[in-house]
């Protein structure tokens, strides 16, 4: 008992940390890492990323709001207050000498029960439906630090997704997905980039192009530099000519393969950062600028499938193998200076794969860093709409609708199932109510005047943030997709069971 | 006079304090897991003292695998449950806490002054007599697939009913028969391969025919290939380095450089030249792969993996029937693997790669859903589990049932024998008898229903003629087991009985403990 209490306590604690970040009017957080950094932000699985917990319980609550990061990608808050609610209902039935075993498995036909009722009330979307998707994605954003933006990001991060969509895909990869960020501007200037953004700058340093038209672009893993073998090597000097001889030899090799670069005709030179060697060296950079070929360095190779995939060029891992036929074409590469922040823009690639880029301007870095977050999970809102094609309202209705309706059923049902179904419609109402202490209003008023509104058949009712009253809520374009809702719902309840279910706790090796 | 027989620090127990701290150290282990048996029990929070890892999960094996224990009858107890995991997978909880009741008994019989070799013979005869009628009552249906396959769901859910999966048991059971029945009577579960991904809910994992590897395709390869020949190698594909010690070369001049390196890539070059005269579309590599290689690769149109470990790797020429390379020379000596297809799948936010229709058609693999990786991992566990006591049911085809019915079913059968005894060991298998019966009891308790009230019930109804009656748990009523589908595997049960009887045995029929000198350690 004395171990449930425990674990109740602490999972309680975590969801009360993050509960006041919930909703359009939810707080934020600053966080100062281990290392000094400063993070501020509202994003649920962020803060609970950052805190460093110690209690077994606590740590499960953490892990689900991750869980609910990779299903849904959005309602990480929502997810660790829910479960926070419903241990605090499992609690006072405990006390009351319930088993836990039977609360937990009356949570999950509860939570079975909910996601089916959720699915009754959700409407279908079509994907083509652009207004639709732009009303979850704006509903996603308006909670977060960047709201004031959401007009901007939320047309950004659905045109992102559709354009990777096939008319078959069930799922869309986020990693074709390219989000630069650059300290300058701010977040308004941010923008989806026709063709593809790059992370590096050019190097400008040996006087270079930095603009390029009619380019055709060759992406290297091999080294511009001295040549390196990978056995240890010794290059012996005998006397002082032999040092000219070094030189010049080394001037010639690099010569020559600058001129079978350029012999291909390629005149922009993406090169992968290489750990053993310089990529490239000044040397060569002044070759290369000298046959007037536009170099950006430091790519990683984790960023090459995305670029050959993008760019329509095939990675070249030996000049022997340097061949017109591996080089992407695009009409212009081209550094520019947008706001304060340089980028290197490649448009008009003649065999554009599926990947979008999106420039992400802010006025620091911490304001640009939530920011990226808050269009990583605009961008994840729309993807749930992919994977489960269904819109509901938001605003804390359907929670209201969900519990109302789950207390009808509990008035059906016999025994302790039947209190462990009242106490899990309870549970749902801390999302209204945690909505409408954020937003400042009276939880209470608030909350009964929803029941009241659902009762008399207003389904829709639910909380109007902006306006501090409760009205029809799909007319204020607030909806999220279903899929968030149920696998919140789901999740929570499913850590809570495994939590009910610990009654003892052992410190081993 | 006294005198130091014992070097430093060694210790000796003797007759009544090593019974009695036996019997304490076995009684609390039993107690301690106690609380995880039965479809009600209770989970348990492992957390480790050095890395602060949690654990969450009520398999007996990994409880009592993790504590740290220091009493040597508890390391016995510990050791059968462990015995019983690598024999049977499942029923760790039920031997050790069987044994820590027999030891419970036998404690009061040495309190009324019962030689403890007494205790012993009464505790054979009544596990003699335990075990005949656990296989008179077993039941073999493995001449009807139909029925066997039923019978195989049943012990799947019954086995998964006291896990963390028990709400999606009916979809684990099925998916867990299914993949033991791919099986075709091996017992080996290597070919099962168990993948997990945090995300998405229990409900969401699947069973896929065929092998996923938790690996990326290179670029520059396509993302799908059909009838796959696939090459296995263990090769450093980085370089052919010349691996002497020290060794290193000296030049005169950056051009020589130059030509090592042009040498060295030659060397590579031809490498792959080598690997691709095997005539195949596909190289998984248990190391790296650079990108030089790669490119040449996919130039001879031969999709690359790199990095495939070496567990995937192994699985991998398991299932596809090809061999490990590591040489090149004689392709004609070296077996392929085939499929028939290769393809990229995304599960949660992962890209993997899946190899179906693969040559030896039993491989299949689980993906593992759930909320958290504490849930994962246990249901890991708890799956792996009933797929261990499925695979030995169909090797030992004949089940018996649960619910405490077997118990009670034996425990009668003892009380029948002892009627026959004579002498003081008569009490002994009485004993027994009361251990037994103490299984239904813990499992009544744990799920919060009054004990003696369903176990006296139980009792009736099995001397009434009810021999299939048991403890329905959801509703805390007696029913037939045969009816409600709680049956489980015969080898399962008499395991059970016979490693907690025998190291009952051992540990009653100890009188002395003794204990050497700790080793000692620096900076303890």
């Amino acid at each position: 008992m004395e171990v449930r209490l425990s674990n109740m306590t602490a999972a309680k604690a975590i969801g009360d940390a993050v509960r006041t970040s919930l909703g359009p009017k939810g707080m934020d957080k600053m966080i100062q890492t281990a290392q000094g950094e400063v993070v501020i932000t509202n994003d649920g699985a962020t803060i609970l990323k950052h805190m460093a917990v110690l209690h077994p319980a606590a740590k499960m609550l953490v892990d689900l709001s991750a869980a609910q990061d990779i299903e849904a990608g959005d309602g990480t808050t929502s997810v660790v207050v829910l479960a926070g609610s419903l241990l605090g209902a499992a609690e006072k039935m405990l006390a009351k000498g319930m088993h836990p075993t039977l609360i937990a498995e009356s949570f999950l036909k509860a939570s079975q029960k909910v996601v089916e009722y959720l699915t009754d009330i959700s409407t279908p979307v079509d994907l083509k439906d652009n207004a639709s998707l732009l009303r979850a994605a704006s509903t996603s954003l308006n909670s977060k630090i960047v709201s004031q933006y959401s007009t901007i990001l939320a047309p950004i991060a659905v045109s992102a997704v559709t354009r990777l969509l096939t008319p078959t895909s069930s799922n869309v990869d986020l990693r074709d997905i390219r989000i630069v960020k650059k300290v300058g501007g701010t977040i308004e200037d941010t923008e989806l980039i026709e063709g593809v953004l790059l992370n590096q700058n050019v190097i400008g340093s040996a006087g270079g192009p930095t603009r390029m038209e009619k380019a055709k672009i060759g992406l290297i893993q091999f080294q511009l530099s001295a040549p390196k073998p990978d056995m240890d090597n010794q290059i012996v000097v005998n006397d002082y000519r032999q040092m000219d001889k070094i030189l010049k030899e080394e001037r010639e090799y690099l010569i020559t393969m600058c001129k079978k670069i350029k012999k291909t005709g390629c005149n922009v030179l993406l090169i992968q950062k290489s750990i053993l060697r310089d990529a490239v060296n000044d040397l060569s950079l002044l070759f290369l600028s000298k046959l007037k070929i536009l170099v950006v360095k430091d790519v990683e190779r984790d960023e090459i499938s995305f670029l050959s995939s993008s760019l329509g060029c095939k990675p070249i891992a030996d000049i022997e193998a340097f061949t017109e036929d591996k080089l992407g074409y695009a009409d212009l590469v081209d550094e520019t200076e947008r706001s304060g922040a340089r980028v290197v823009q490649i448009t008009g690639v003649k065999n554009p794969g599926r990947t979008v880029s999106i420039l992400c301007l802010g006025a620091n870095s911490l304001i640009l860093e939530e920011s990226e977050r808050s269009l990583h999970d605009a961008l994840c809102v729309v993807r749930c709409l992919v994977k489960k094609r269904a819109l509901i309202a938001g605003g804390g209705a359907p929670e209201i609708h969900v519990s109302r309706l789950l207390s009808q059923h509990a008035r059906t049902l016999k025994g302790m199932e039947a209190y462990c179904f009242q106490a899990f419609a309870d549970a749902l109402e801390v999302i209204p109510t945690t909505l409408a202490e954020n937003a400042g209003l009276n939880p209470i008023a608030i909350v009964t005047e929803l029941r009241n509104r659902h009762a008399l058949g207003e389904r829709n009712a639910g909380i109007n943030v902006r306006k501090g009253l409760v009205s029809n809520i799909l007319e204020e374009d607030v909806v999220q997709p279903l899929l968030v809702s149920t696998s919140a719902v789901e999740l929570a309840t499913e850590t809570v069971a495994l939590l009910l279910k610990v009654d003892d706790y052992h410190v081993t090796r | 006079m006294s005198m130091n027989i014992f070097a430093n620090e060694a210790t000796e127990e003797r007759a009544e304090s090593a019974r009695l701290s036996s019997f304490v150290g076995a009684m609390a282990l039993g107690d301690l897991v106690k609380s995880t048996l039965g479809p009600k029990g209770m989970n348990k929070i492992l957390q480790s003292g050095s890395t602060g890892d949690i654990n969450v999960t009520n398999d007996g094996a990994t409880i009592l695998k993790s504590i740290p224990l220091d009493n040597a009858a508890a390391k016995i107890l510990v050791n059968i449950s462990k015995v019983q995991d690598d024999e049977v997978g499942d029923g760790t909880t039920s031997v050790c806490v069987l044994a820590s009741e027999l030891l419970r008994e036998a404690e009061k019989l040495v309190q009324s002054k019962i030689h403890p070799q007494t205790i012993v013979e009464g505790y054979r005869i009544a596990s003699a007599a335990a075990l005949k009628a656990l296989e008179g009552s077993a039941l073999d249906h493995s001449s009807n697939m139909d029925q066997f396959r039923e019978d195989l769901v049943n012990i799947a859910r019954t086995t998964l009913s006291s896990k963390v999966l028990s709400q999606e048991k009916s979809f684990f059971a099925k998916l867990a028969v299914d993949a033991v029945l791919r099986l075709q009577g091996s017992t080996d579960l290597e070919h099962i391969q168990i993948i997990k991904k945090v995300g998405g809910k229990l409900s969401d994992s699947f069973l896929a025919e065929g092998f996923i590897l938790d690996k990326t395709i290179s670029v520059n390869c396509p993302k799908r290939l059909q009838n796959a020949k696939i090459l296995i190698a263990n090769t450093s594909m980085d370089t052919d380095k010349i691996k002497i010690f020290g060794a290193r070369v000296k030049v005169e001049g950056t051009g020589k450089l130059a030509e090592l390196e042009r040498a060295e890539r030659e060397k590579m070059k031809a490498k792959v030249a080598a690997i691709a005269a095997h005539g195949i579309n596909c190289f998984v590599n248990r190391q790296l792969i650079y990108n030089y290689p790669e490119s040449l690769l996919a130039e001879h149109g031969i999709m690359s993996i790199e990095h495939a470990d070496f567990e995937g790797v192994e699985r991998l020429s398991l299932v596809t029937g090809g061999e490990i390379a590591s040489t090149f020379d004689h392709p004609e000596l070296v077996k392929l693997g085939h499929c028939d297809l290769i393809e990229e799948i995304m599960i949660g936010e992962d890209k993997l790669i899946k190899f179906s229709g693969v040559a030896t058609g039993q491989a299949c693999t689980v993906v593992l859903r759930g909320s958290t990786t504490q849930m994962v991992d246990e249901a890991e566990r708890s799956l792996h589990d009933a797929l261990s006591v499925l695979s030995q049911t169909v090797k030992e085809t004949r089940v018996v049932l649960g619910g405490g019915c077997s118990e009670m079913l034996m425990s009668c059968a003892v009380d029948e024998e002892v009627k026959k005894v004579v002498g003081k060991k008569a009490i002994a298998a009485e004993a027994f008898a009361r251990a037994l019966r103490q299984i239904p009891t813990i499992l009544a308790d744990n799920a919060g229903y009054d004990s003696t009230e369903l176990v006296s019930q139980l009792r009736a109804a099995h001397y009434g003629g009810q021999a299939d009656a048991g403890l329905d748990l959801d509703n805390g009523a007696v029913a037939s087991m045969r009816d409600r589908g709680v049956t489980e595997s015969y080898k399962l049960k008499r395991q059970v009985i016979l490693s907690a009887s025998e190291a009952a045995e051992m540990i009653v029929r100890v009188d002395t403990i003794l204990r050497a000198t700790p080793r000692k350690r620096e900076g303890m």
